[in-house]
């Protein structure tokens, strides 16, 4: 039975970003399908709401607070998660955003910023794989869940490191892929168009062609799905949620092509 | 099953329609969907699928739901408009539509004849946009839809001696996208399932899938079962605001170099 398969029961997720928005969502919908979580992020506060709302779904909730550009607190959360948990069968980097550089013209571009929007977005992401891996070679199976982001795909205008860390962690994700899949650990992307707050940065959301932005809820059901014995078989996927944005011309800049409107 | 898992994906209540479900693609789609909770109307479009329809109706009856057989003479309008009229009058509504076509022939592109290229667009490409624009219609009248086409990643990528073939798969995917775009204000959503290769089911393939199995990231071909979360999911009221995409389930062939 199909619906049995995407059962979460007895598996561990680690959740970096779980303090909010995608990554509060994600927690929460896959312990409502059964998963313990282990909850990162940098603030403690906003980690024990979601640790809240998780238990009030009937799962159990780890709260690691640590900052996911730092490698050494990135091997340090892994190693108590497992200590205290038993095993992470499932990885999702989640944690990212804007960082200095956002919206900034190229030449106001320190090498700070850049490196800042590179730590935050691509090598968080790659310190957590690196610290995981072992242990999901170990035990022969795991999944991990990387979040891009529409702008991996598509240039942004002032929009530099966040595009290319995305765009990388698109990358990350096949070689990944390719790389691990012997040992039965299958490694995909998500790929998140306008969600939540960050409409207020693209009017409101009003371009995307559902006519609105997601809502950080909806993508709770994927995230079971990618978790999920369901999904045995993907493996290197990229999977969009967007609206539609992404499968025609819809940019941020609010110019969405309409040929021979009639409607 | 539990709570979260059954609200985002139960097909409870919806009723469907699967075009191409003589084939191994269709009949999972039929069996996912009923075991969901859909309601159904299976139908081909080749003559002389009657008898694996009603087998496939035998083995859905367990699930309790509703399974309707339609088998035509051939791709027309005139017949898939009549698959979609079933569905509604059948089973009150059109909620979800699967086109599971799945034909295929390859030969060197120039030998290849233009009775193959008709051939293979009017059982892949024409037939799904037959049934998308005739499904849309009801759909967007009703206020909402769910449609999947099924293609394979070879839509995404060249082979030698498959053209047609992988020209046909580009083409149902393109017609998802702008589909998609054209009916997402009427909450219709329209996106791809694409499929890695195949087991078959015979030995003749043997030694090639050999070959395959080696080069494949994790070693192993894809049972149609292997595509069931994939179509649920894409179907599912839990991926209400995915639209336009596709969804590649292929072991990690599609990012191997």
């Amino acid at each position: 039975m199909v619906l049995e398969k995407l059962s979460l029961k007895n598996k561990v997720a680690l959740i970096t970003g779980a303090g909010r928005g995608l990554g509060r969502a994600m927690a929460l919908a896959m312990a409502g399908a059964g998963c313990t979580i282990a909850a990162v992020a940098r603030t403690r506060s906003q980690l024990e709401e979601t640790a809240a709302a998780v238990r009030q779904q009937g799962s159990s909730c780890m709260v690691i607070p640590a900052d996911v550009t730092r490698s050494k607190e990135v091997n340090a959360m892994v190693e108590v998660a497992v200590a205290e948990l038993g095993h992470i069968d499932i990885l999702i980097n989640n944690a990212g955003g804007g960082t200095q550089d956002y919206g900034k013209p190229l030449e106001e571009i320190s090498d700070e910023m850049w490196q800042e929007g590179l730590a935050l977005n691509l090598s968080s992401q790659f310190y957590c794989c690196r610290a995981v891996i072992p242990h999901l070679i170990a035990q022969q199976h795991g999944r991990i869940i990387n979040i891009a982001s529409g702008l991996g795909l598509r240039g942004g205008k002032q929009l530099f490191s966040y595009t290319c860390a995305k765009g990388a962690v698109i990358q990350l994700t096949r070689s990944l892929a390719v790389t691990y899949a012997r040992y039965n650990i299958q490694s995909n992307c998500i790929v998140p168009g306008v969600f939540g707050e960050a409409a207020e940065r693209f009017q409101g959301g009003k371009f995307v062609p559902m006519g609105r932005p997601g809502e950080y809820e909806e993508i709770g059901p994927l995230a079971i799905f990618l978790a999920s014995d369901a999904a045995h078989h993907l493996n290197g996927a990229m999977l969009t949620i967007d609206g539609g944005a992404l499968a025609g011309g819809a940019t941020p800049t609010g110019s969405y092509p309409q040929l021979n409107e009639s409607r | 099953m539990n709570d979260t898992v059954a609200t985002d994906f139960s097909l409870t209540g919806k009723s469907a329609l699967v075009v191409g479900a003589e084939n191994p693609l269709g009949m999972i789609a039929a069996m996912t969907l009923t075991e969901a909770g859909a309601d159904l109307v299976i139908a081909s479009q080749q003559p002389g699928t009657g008898d694996a329809l009603r087998e496939l109706t035998r083995r859905l009856a367990p699930t309790g739901r509703k399974s309707v057989v339609q088998v035509q003479s051939a791709i027309t309008r005139a017949d898939l408009s009549a698959s979609v009229d079933l569905t509604v009058k059948q089973l009150g509504g059109l909620d979800i539509l699967v086109n599971a076509l799945d034909y295929r022939s390859f030969a060197p592109a120039d030998i290849s004849d233009d009775n193959a290229l008709d051939k293979i667009f009017d059982n892949t490409f024409r037939a799904t946009w037959m049934a998308c624009q005739e499904a849309g219609r009801i759909m967007r009248r009703r206020g909402g839809g769910v449609i999947v086409n099924v293609v394979s990643v070879l839509a995404e990528r060249g082979v030698p001696n498959a053209s047609l073939y992988c020209a046909s798969q580009a083409a149902v995917l393109s017609l998802t996208r702008t589909l998609a775009l054209e009916w997402a204000p009427d909450q219709v959503r329209v996106n791809a399932l694409e499929f890695g290769w195949l087991e078959s089911r015979g030995q003749r393939q043997a030694q090639f899938e050999e070959t395959l199995r080696k080069y494949l990231p994790d070693h192993n071909l894809i049972k149609p079962e292997e595509l069931a979360g994939a179509l649920l999911y894409l179907v599912a009221p839990g991926a209400r605001f995915m639209t336009g995409q596709s969804v590649v389930v292929d072991g990690g062939l599609l990012c191997h170099p």
